[in-house]
């Protein structure tokens, strides 16, 4: 009997560890909704707020990607910071159109993301510490090669005005610029990002794969999946991801400070484990990382404007994350059932 | 094996860095004495600390017989910034400046400078001993005074004021604030009615400003910390079709490309007040001490507003880029 109760609530809270993130979503709108009603629910409010998180979250998408192979990716937030500073100084000292700075940025992140995969596949060092040192040395690039001083992309032309590829520029993500007048480009690009992803990982077989090299290496190993490709394969696209967020942040600040993106990863990683990816490797979607996204990026926003401090702002992050973790985990009950009957 | 070789390697690689500081004192150039000094900073990566750092090497060229050793950079660690210190110590540098990133950590480094007979300058934030040479700062209370003073002005009716902080447990963070809340006093109307910690970053302070312009219908006046944080409130505002209606007040005044004397010439700020870098004042203090002159020990730095009449001029006197 005890044992019977003990599989249906195994069961209930394995289906709520699915839904998790949903009922959180619901959760945090609730809340939303009834302390800030239309406030929080404006077009403007919520599409600055989901704007000021689209580039952490296009970094969510490549860190659940590694995080899926059962890795972790601590370097997207100091990538991001270098391909911001790419992208800025592109624009103010080579006047490089927008289209030719993405590509730059993106193949920037790319390359600092396979050597975190070719540390991790080839010289086996577990990901945790190649990334974080990766972490290290890009911030210290960034800060070296901007001699520490933010650099503006607001460039003007001697008539005062902006330069042409200055104005397309902000495009990007300069709050205030959207597309058709009213799909903010971050937003747009964040969801994008997801789409792609998504299909990629459900629709390919380098997808099955990634699923498959977290879930159990040596069984994919053994069925002819190519361990070491998947892997560099993860770690390069995350990269380029954070290439691509990059430029994306330095429209958004009008600048690129060499302390942009610092923290991002923790932002990052937060969204996809609220979204149900499991650091073991193996579970985890982008639907989820998304909504995990949202979750974060709302709580944010309502916090922020039942004027919440800060300092409970991280408190309350905090325990978000930890709840989510536990609720994936229905055999943490059945330890503690079982502590208590011995 | 292979882990415990790693470590080694690790260890190594450690050690090959923390010993990589040049050799100390008297060099061998000619013969002649070159005074060697260190310097100590508390974060590479605020923009403001890294015109600082350049400033001073600059002004330092001036002394051919100073070397300035590479600046080392405490990353806003308190820890790191002790240990660099103590390093110098034991290099016996002729002289060292430090910038404190907290009073009370560094206290007990500087302390133990000063017992080794090494002449210290403390540069920009205080510590909680005498025993210094000199500090040369600015004056944050003063500063934020005559922001607050700016902000009476431009609001003679009164008027909502949100004010951006920087990171809540930096003492000119608290200075700034003191000294704004001190002066808007003046004209009881006016009343801060939101403030949060944007910790000195742009990125940071555009989502706030939003959020509070959807909270509050009338904002009439932005007080930034620092110019970043001003200008990152100024996007949000301009973003949402505010601009005009509001008027942004920043601190610090670099000469750089989006920095906030450039920013005041384009009317994104309506003012900025200069929070002097000291660098000029620390190599000339540095200058004197090794040559056994006398120094005044506490040398604190006043401000210049910069307005739409004084930017320019302003601009091209702190501008340094080039220049190195």
């Amino acid at each position: 009997m005890t044992l019977h109760a003990d599989n249906r609530m195994r069961r209930t809270l394995s289906a709520l560890g699915a839904a998790q993130a949903y009922i959180g979503l619901v959760l945090v709108l609730a809340v939303g909704i009834a302390t800030k009603g239309e406030m929080f629910l404006s077009e403007t409010n919520l599409t600055n707020a989901i704007g000021a998180f689209a580039s952490r979250g296009i970094l969510a998408v490549g860190v659940t990607l590694v995080i899926l192979t059962g890795g972790i990716d601590l370097s997207v937030g100091s990538l991001l910071g270098i391909a911001s500073m790419t992208a800025a100084m592109m624009l103010s000292e080579h006047a490089l159109e927008p289209w030719q700075i993405v590509p730059i940025c993106m193949a920037v992140g790319a390359f600092f993301g396979f050597l975190n995969g070719a540390g991790t596949a080839w010289l086996r060092i577990q990901s945790f510490v190649v990334t974080l040192a990766m972490l290290s040395v890009v911030r210290g690039l960034d800060r070296q090669v901007s001699d520490n001083v933010s650099v503006g992309t607001q460039i003007t032309g001697p008539d005062g005005q902006l330069t042409p590829q200055a104005e397309a520029f902000q495009l990007f993500g300069t709050p205030g610029h959207n597309l058709f007048g009213r799909i903010y480009y971050p937003v747009l690009a964040f969801i994008v990002v997801c789409v792609v992803f998504h299909l990629i990982l459900t629709k390919t077989r380098f997808g099955r794969h990634v699923y498959a090299v977290g879930g159990n290496p040596t069984a994919a190993r053994l069925s002819g999946v190519n361990v070491t490709a998947v892997t560099i394969a993860v770690f390069t696209l995350s990269g380029m991801l954070a290439g691509f967020a990059g430029p994306i942040d330095a429209a958004y600040s009008a600048s690129a400070d060499p302390q942009a993106g610092q923290s991002f990863e923790l932002d990052a990683i937060a969204a996809a484990v609220i979204g149900g990816a499991s650091l073991a490797g193996g579970k985890g979607t982008i639907v989820g990382t998304f909504v995990g996204a949202l979750i974060l990026t709302l709580l944010d926003n309502v916090l922020g404007l039942n004027a919440v401090s800060d300092n409970w702002q991280l408190v309350i992050k905090g325990l978000i994350v930890v709840v989510a973790v536990v609720l994936q985990r229905p055999d943490l009950f059945t330890f503690f059932r079982g502590g208590s009957r011995s | 094996m292979k882990r415990t070789i790693a470590i080694a390697l690790c260890a190594l690689l450690a050690a090959a860095c923390a010993s990589k500081a040049p050799t100390p004192t008297a060099s061998a150039d000619g013969g002649k004495k070159k005074f060697v000094v260190g310097y100590s900073q508390s974060n590479n990566a605020e923009p403001y600390r890294a015109q600082l750092n350049l400033q001073l090497q600059h002004f330092l060229e001036r002394y051919p017989d100073i070397e300035l050793l590479p600046i080392a950079d405490a990353k806003q660690s308190s820890a790191t910034q002790v240990s660099q210190v103590q390093n110098f110590i034991t290099q016996k540098v002729d002289a060292l400046i430090v910038s404190p990133t907290e009073p009370a950590p560094l206290t007990a480094a500087v302390q133990q400078a000063c017992d080794a007979k090494i002449p210290v300058i403390i540069l920009d934030r205080t510590v909680n001993t005498d025993c210094y040479t000199a500090f040369i700062g600015g004056d944050n209370v003063l500063i934020g005074r005559k922001a607050g003073e700016e902000a009476v002005k431009l609001l003679p009716d009164g008027g909502n004021i949100v004010e951006l902080r920087g990171i809540l447990s930096n003492q000119p963070q608290i200075d700034r604030d003191k000294g704004f809340r001190e002066a808007i006093a003046a004209n009881p109307k006016i009343k801060i009615i939101a403030d949060r910690e944007a910790k000195w970053v742009k990125e940071q302070a555009t989502p706030i400003m939003q959020q509070w312009l959807a909270q509050h219908p009338k904002i009439d006046l932005v007080y930034g910390h620092n110019d970043p944080m001003a200008l990152g409130a100024y996007l949000a505002a301009k973003a949402a079709g505010k601009a005009e209606q509001i008027k942004f007040i920043g601190i610090d005044g670099l000469a750089i490309p989006d920095g906030g004397i450039r920013a005041v010439q384009l009317g994104q700020l309506s003012a900025t007040f200069i929070y002097p870098t000291g660098a000029q004042e620390a190599a000339d203090t540095v200058n004197k001490i090794l040559h056994g002159q006398p120094v005044d020990k506490q040398q604190v730095l006043g401000t210049t507003q910069v307005t739409k009449d004084n930017a320019a001029d302003l601009y091209k006197q702190f501008d340094l880029s080039g220049q190195n």
